[in-house]
């Protein structure tokens, strides 16, 4: 990437490096401005302030010429990814697991995710005990050479619904009729205590037992999120009323909406003068394969706030086609960035797609603008989180997951986003053309 | 005093930029001898500074071995706050160039004591050798930094209280909410501003062109605290065609065609060289000086004076009533209608004689 660097001869280097002649996503804005970010403590600087008191200047100066400075981007459903599936325990053990996912996280922070959610579809007990102990979240020792971050797990099930499990195997889902003691069975009582590895579970509140466990989760700081489930409107808003969040991949595995009762997508809709209702998070695969352009934008404009894309990407990502062993004795079919599970009537099996390029369709096929696209992979799923000011934002304090873009137009008239370089917690952890050594 | 007329406040501002950097480039600052600029904040000097970082990022320029002190600061905001003044300059200019942060000077409005705070400043600027080039701007009264209509000329680095006026203008930078508008601020005084070696003020916009027209035209006076750069040695303001509407169309010719002159002969109007002038003055002392005409006893003191003098002398500009441009015939048929004088006289001399 042609970036101009200038170094400066300083007394005592300061860790700072500053981007210059750049667009910064604020909001929903692109605004012109410098950023200022330190490799020292890994966050983005109030330069303002860092200036005047600290007296101190930047070591380096990157012109941009006019790229696209956005937060790093956060997929808040992944299931693996280079040919690692979080949710098999290797045969060689729970070391080689580990492993398995460093070497994700080295590579996925080269696609611009410097921060993930490892998701573990519906398994049986052991699997979660194995695996969700190298899953938590892995910040703490802020080393940008670690590549992407796990912000804690997703164990999407596998108190889910049967008839809604989508790829999800049926013999090892579960209901909760002791409540929470159920969910400390299943994904190990250790696991649940705060702080938990986990940091979201998505269950279907219809299910018995379901609606009880949502308050005690919260209180161990574990969010949840309502999906693969059969429930009408009114049961999903008990689900919000007793403390769940958002929505689990909206429109896959839930009712459609009917008229008559517009289930799960119905909580979209709730006026937003209802008291002490807030509107759900939801998140959305824009893969061209799992929903209509149209339905994505319907969703979009009827809680812009609470959308979020997510890849639900697989490990097939970036493996060639063909047919592959997955969990529970069953098998993927992939051809192209279409994975189907093998013995169904072509039943879509997750994703094969960056996020980056959820972005880039999201953006041809909404209208939306720039930096609305990237909120939903940054802000939006920060909040969510509960990490807003720490993830997906470039305010100051924030830690410096940065992401530098490049806004391409295709001959098709469409707009193309391109990762230049991908920093992580103040350093340079990937460059497009360049090797770093990772 | 030069007065140097420009089209628009762009190519005004762009005067200035150029000026200013031809100066720090003669001056040749280094880290022991460094370039003391003085810096103003406000609508009017933005443009300046945007040249000055244009010419920056082309490489024409550095301001490393700059100090910078500036003006005025208000009192009561964080210093993070959009509006103060340390905020201003960081967006506008020292974000933007090189200028080390060390030698960045600027009033502090939060400091425990605000008085002992100004007294400091004033030593600073001493202990820095005084400002080289003090850049400024005016409000619509005529103020030069927050001396506001009435400070004393004389006056130094302060406390001052917000005239009501300028509470009500900065309003709209608070959510046009009075009671945010801080209402004190610390300012460097009329004397501050007057010591510099060179006063260069910038004034654009047709809502200054009554201030311009009473600090050029009129007499020093502290409702107009900007006339009082009539007492300095070097000021010079640059202003757009706008602010010169309030002046006489002869003043603005007057200016123009000096500038002109100048030009025709090769120099710019710019401030003689500081090393040079204490090179004469010492030369003029010595009394080893072969130059020194004094006790020459030879018969070339008794040759006429060769003329040498390389610069046309500036003639000051000596405005006239208009009443002498008429013609005296005129003036005899506006006999009674013009406003002549009056005669003082005594009350008493108006009163008929008591008595007979």
């Amino acid at each position: 990437m042609p970036s101009a660097v200038t170094e400066y001869e300083s007394h005592t280097p300061s860790g700072i490096t500053k981007f210059t002649n750049c667009l910064l996503v604020k909001g929903n804005q692109l605004v012109k401005e410098d950023l200022w970010i330190s490799s020292i403590n890994g966050k983005i600087l109030k330069s303002q302030e860092v200036f005047y008191e600290q007296r101190a200047v930047p070591d380096r100066v990157l012109d941009l010429g006019g790229r696209i400075v956005s937060p790093g981007l956060i997929d808040s459903q992944l299931n693996g990814a280079y040919g690692v599936d979080f949710s098999v325990i290797p045969e060689d053990g729970a070391a080689s697991y580990g492993k398995g996912v460093l070497r994700v996280n080295k590579s996925l922070i080269k696609t611009g995710v410097t921060s993930y959610l490892p998701t573990l579809t519906s398994q049986k007990a052991e699997v979660y005990h194995k695996a969700l102990p190298f899953l938590g979240p892995s910040g703490a020792p802020r080393d940008p050479s670690a590549g992407s971050e796990s912000l804690g797990a997703h164990c999407e099930g596998p108190f889910i619904s049967p008839t809604k499990n989508g790829i999800h195997d049926v013999s090892v889902l579960r209901t909760a009729p002791h409540g929470i003691l159920d969910l400390e069975e299943c994904y190990g009582a250790a696991n649940l205590v705060s702080p938990s590895p986990i940091k979201y579970i998505t269950l279907a509140p219809e299910l018995p037992g379901a609606l009880s466990c949502i308050p005690a989760l919260k209180t161990r700081d574990i969010r949840v999120s309502i999906g693969h489930s059969e429930a009408t409107y009114e049961e999903a808003r008990a689900g919000m009323a007793a403390g769940a969040g958002m929505i689990t991949h909206l429109f896959n595995a839930m009712r459609p909406l009917h008229h008559r009762n517009p289930g799960i997508f119905g909580l979209l809709g709730t006026a937003s003068t209802t008291l002490g209702y807030v509107k759900p998070y939801f998140g959305i695969i824009a893969d061209g394969i799992h929903l209509h352009r149209t339905t994505i934008k319907i969703a979009w404009n009827a809680h812009p706030d609470g959308f979020i894309l997510v890849t639900d990407a697989m490990s097939l990502v970036g493996l060639p086609d063909g047919t592959y062993d997955w969990t529970n004795g069953s098998r993927i079919i992939k051809k192209g960035p279409l994975l189907t599970l093998e013995g169904t009537d072509g039943k879509i099996a997750g994703s094969s797609i960056s996020l980056i390029e959820c972005v880039t369709n999201f953006l041809n096929w909404s209208g939306a603008s720039v930096p609305e696209a990237l909120k939903a992979v940054t802000e939006t799923p920060a909040r969510m989180l509960g990490l807003h000011g720490v993830k997906g934002t470039l305010d100051p304090g924030a830690d410096a997951d940065i992401v530098i873009l490049e806004l391409q137009g295709t001959e098709a008239g469409e707009k193309k986003l391109e990762v230049e370089q991908v920093w992580k917690f103040g350093q340079k952890v990937f460059e497009k053309n360049e090797k770093l050594g990772l | 005093m030069r007065l140097i007329i420009r089209e628009d406040p762009q190519t005004a501002s762009k005067y200035i930029a150029d000026y200013i950097i031809e100066r720090i480039k003669a001056f040749e600052p280094s880290p022991e001898k460094p370039f003391v600029l003085g810096l103003p904040t406000g609508s009017s000097p933005v443009h300046v500074y945007k040249f000055l970082v244009q010419r920056y990022k082309a490489g024409d320029i550095s301001f490393r071995d700059v100090v910078t002190f500036n003006m005025d600061e208000y009192v009561g905001i964080p210093r993070d706050h959009p509006e103060s003044y340390h905020s201003f300059m960081y967006k506008h200019f020292f974000s933007h160039v090189d200028v080390d942060p060390a030698n960045i000077n600027i009033l502090n409005g939060n400091a425990p004591d605000l008085e002992a705070e100004c007294i400091a400043y004033e030593e600073k600027i001493k202990k820095a050798g005084g400002i080289e080039l003090f850049l400024g701007g005016i409000g619509p009264d005529g103020h030069i930094a927050f001396n506001e209509p009435g400070s004393s000329l004389k006056s130094r680095t302060r406390v001052k209280t917000l005239a009501y006026d300028t509470i009500i203008a900065n309003s709209r930078f608070f959510n046009n909410d009075l009671t945010q508008v801080p209402r004190m601020a610390l300012t460097v005084g009329v004397q501050t501003v007057l010591d510099a070696r060179e006063v260069v003020i910038i004034i654009t916009g047709a809502h200054k062109a009554l201030a311009l027209q009473k600090c050029v035209e009129a007499g020093v006076n502290h409702m107009w605290t900007l006339s009082s750069l009539q007492l300095h040695p070097h000021p010079m303001i640059v202003v757009d065609e706008d602010a010169t509407l309030e002046l006489q169309v002869k003043t603005v010719k007057y200016f123009k065609s000096i500038e002109m002159v100048a030009n025709e002969l090769g120099f710019q109007q710019m401030l003689p060289c500081a090393a040079k002038h204490a090179a004469i003055v010492e030369e003029i002392h010595s009394p080893k000086s072969p130059v020194s005409p004094v006790g020459k006893p030879n018969g070339d003191a008794l040759m006429p004076p060769k003329p040498e003098v390389v610069r046309a002398v500036t003639p000051d500009l000596v405005p006239d009533r208009m009443g002498s441009r008429i013609p005296p015939e005129a003036t005899t048929m506006l006999q009674g209608i013009e406003n002549e004088d009056t005669p003082f006289l005594r009350m008493g001399a108006r009163v008929a004689p008591l008595g007979g």
